[in-house]
């Protein structure tokens, strides 16, 4: 075992060189901009983007399972009205947290129910529902900024600091570790990867695609009502367009992080590596000063090279441990016939 | 027998009709139009009717082109990006001082062109095309804000350009654009019906494999329907840019998902392999018919959002509703004619 194999072997897992991009680019912005490496700065980042892990992992669900959810921005912002809301009306704090996952819970099972049940397309039906969600924050806050519960406990549930870092990022990790365990380890997970190779077969083989898919949109939807909470509580404010757009950098994310759109391929994991790589490349921008006009080319720019670099570096490791697997073949053989 | 025939070809029609990918959204659209113009008096007059048709005007021209691209198998989200951005060439172009029309040339390549970064982006790159498109939306965006530095763009009309922005008619109600998506609607459709590329769109979209191994170019197909998409993105610009008559650079945002909307309303498939012009118009028309009706009947401005994600649940659903009708009859009546056969 040399060094090289060692190395292609590492660059062959799916998602290294996104991670490694990830790496290289906090570097370059800890050593150009003096706040970027602070404990602060980075916390209140991370912090920031907690709600968009949150959705990137429930969103791996569905698009592994061969669909896609566009609602889950605008259900997230929505959550977080309604929880916003039942803890200024002066409910218990568990109470309002319930209803925004709730919320979410019901939005996912109204997206699976329409999708699975009448067979129509599921970006459309996603497209629909995002609307009546953002419609119904825009009801809900009616027009106004939604400021301030008194319930410090429901601040708490994103602002406790535990072992240094926030709870809102202990949730994120939490919930990103089971839904990861789950789906690469339960029998439910291993549904969800045979539903996203293929219907048909997955179908023959006595696998309920459709009350897969149900619970992969359900378990989106969840996750979205989760992220709600955690904004909400971060910060404890909330007005109408709450979110909008989030679901881009979710799909996004994912899609860097190696997750296939066609279905069937990917881990979370690495999805949440995908968004922690563009929410880190925002922020990083804001520090350095560049002109915000041009953020959107950068961004653009990025996921384009780190889509081709995370495909060519796992192209290449492949070609080189074949080689390699060819090379040990033919020695083998040799001997044999010696 | 004859008369037995003629049975059978009208419910042959019938069932056609029935099984129409867009039936279902249709007959909503005539019972939506029917009972507005009993209650609201104001619905039926010519005045609404031209600004229906104004109104879809930008949403058609898109819709066509990602028509084409949802045909081919692929999606592309930059389309309302690339048209502020040809706007933008058009506008800025002509406030330069250039000839309107060698502007509007200028304005079709760069909307070509994106269509075709696009297009090699997917194909010789293998980024996905959701992807793709998606990073050239933003892109697209940040040079229009930087080009433009936040500021609208003004002071490029004239006489001529009220003409093609569709604020002067040249006939009656009929303006230059109606003309313009009119024949745009017929070339597209006989691209797709009578020649070689449009038969590509349709097989490349339905298994890209096998029409690589009938030895069809399956890439150059591709790269194809995105540099048609880009060019009616093109056209839509020069077309909003006459109709707005001031660009603001973020003009675009959230047309490439009324676009796909209006698409998929029309019987295309997002899995490739289906999808009318004649789709693409209605659908068009089913998203401007709702905005319109929300004015009209003046439902307040925070519930509109909720009444448009209805009409798209609801559209997708008629459709599914009428196919599955059509279905259930057509097999009736198959076993109808059996069993009058074998009597």
């Amino acid at each position: 075992m040399n060094i090289a194999s060692r190395v292609t072997r590492v660059l062959s897992i799916e998602g290294v060189a996104i991670l490694g991009a990830f790496v290289l680019m906090v570097l370059y912005f800890s050593f150009s901009s003096d706040s970027f490496f602070v404990a602060d700065s980075i916390r209140y980042y991370v912090n920031e983007a907690a709600p968009i892990f949150l959705i990137t992992a429930g969103l791996t669900y569905v698009i592994i399972a061969g669909g896609i959810d566009l609602s889950i921005g605008a259900v997230l912002g929505l959550s977080a009205g309604t929880s916003l809301t039942f803890s200024m009306w002066g409910w218990p704090t568990w109470a309002s947290a319930l209803i925004g996952i709730a919320t979410g819970l019901l939005f996912g099972v109204i997206n699976a129910a329409i999708i699975t049940f009448f067979k129509v397309n599921d970006f459309i039906v996603t497209l629909g529902t995002l609307n009546i969600a953002g419609g119904l924050l825009t009801v809900l806050t009616d027009h106004k900024q939604l400021v301030g519960t008194s319930d410090k406990n429901f601040m708490a549930i994103a602002g406790t600091m535990v072992f240094g870092v926030t709870t809102g990022i202990v949730i994120a990790i939490l919930a990103v570790v089971v839904l990861e365990f789950a789906l690469l380890q339960s029998s439910y997970g291993r549904r969800v990867y045979a539903t996203g190779i293929g219907r048909l077969p997955a179908f023959i083989s006595g696998i309920d695609v459709d009350k897969v898919k149900f619970q992969a949109y359900v378990i989106s939807g969840g996750m979205a009502g989760l992220g709600g909470v955690v904004l909400a509580a971060h910060l404890n404010s909330v007005q109408s367009g709450l979110a909008g757009g989030y679901e881009l950098t979710a799909i996004a994310g994912a899609v860097l992080g190696g997750v296939s759109l066609s279905g069937g391929r990917g881990s979370i994991w690495r999805a949440v590596v995908g968004a922690l790589f563009l929410a880190t490349l925002k922020q990083g921008l804001q520090l350095l000063g560049v002109d915000p006009l041009i953020y959107q080319i950068i961004t653009g720019l990025c996921i384009l090279i780190g889509v081709v670099l995370d495909r060519s570096v796992y192209n290449l490791a492949l070609r080189i441990s074949g080689r390699n697997l060819e090379r040990n073949h033919q020695a083998t053989t040799e001997l044999s016939s010696v | 027998m004859s008369e037995f025939r003629s049975k059978v070809s009208i419910a042959s029609t019938r069932n056609r009709a029935l099984m129409d990918p867009s039936f279902g959204v249709v007959a909503l659209l005539a019972l939506v139009v029917i009972v507005m113009s009993i209650f609201q008096p104001s619905f039926k007059t010519s005045g609404n009717a031209t600004n229906i048709i104004n109104a879809m005007m930008t949403v058609s021209f898109l819709a066509i082109g990602m028509t084409v691209v949802l045909i081919s198998g692929g999606i592309d989200l930059s389309v309302g990006s690339t048209m502020a951005l040809t706007a933008g060439v058009a506008g800025k172009f002509i406030s330069y001082g250039m000839n309107m029309y060698v502007a509007f040339i200028f304005a079709l390549i760069v909307g070509a062109l994106v269509g075709l970064v696009n297009g090699l982006l997917i194909t010789k790159l293998a980024i996905p095309d959701f992807i793709a498109t998606l990073a050239m939306l933003g892109i697209g965006q940040g040079i229009m804000l930087y080009w433009t530095q936040g500021v609208p763009i003004l002071g490029y009309m004239s006489t001529p350009y009220y003409y093609i922005g569709g604020l002067r008619k040249i006939l009656g109600p009929i303006s230059i654009p109606m003309i313009v998506l009119v024949v745009v609607a017929l070339v597209v459709s006989i691209l797709l019906k009578k020649t070689n590329l449009g038969l590509y769109f349709y097989a490349v979209g339905s298994s890209s494999v096998s029409t690589r191994n009938a030895g069809v170019h399956v890439g150059r197909i591709k790269i194809w329907a995105y540099v048609i998409s880009g060019l009616l993105a093109g056209i839509a610009g020069i077309h909003i840019a006459g109709r707005t008559t001031t660009i603001p650079p973020l003009i675009g945002n959230g047309y490439e998902i009324s676009a796909i909307a209006a698409a998929v309303i029309g019987g295309a498939s997002l899995l490739g392999g289906r999808g009318r012009v004649v789709g693409a118009l209605i659908g068009a028309l089913t998203l401007t018919l709702t905005r319109n009706i929300i004015n009209i009947v003046g439902i307040a401005s925070s519930w509109q959002a909720i009444v448009i994600g209805c009409v798209l649940i609801g559209a997708v659903l008629a459709n599914r509703a009428s196919e599955m009708f059509g279905k259930r009859i057509s097999e009736r009546t198959e076993k109808l004619n059996k069993r009058k056969v074998s009597a």
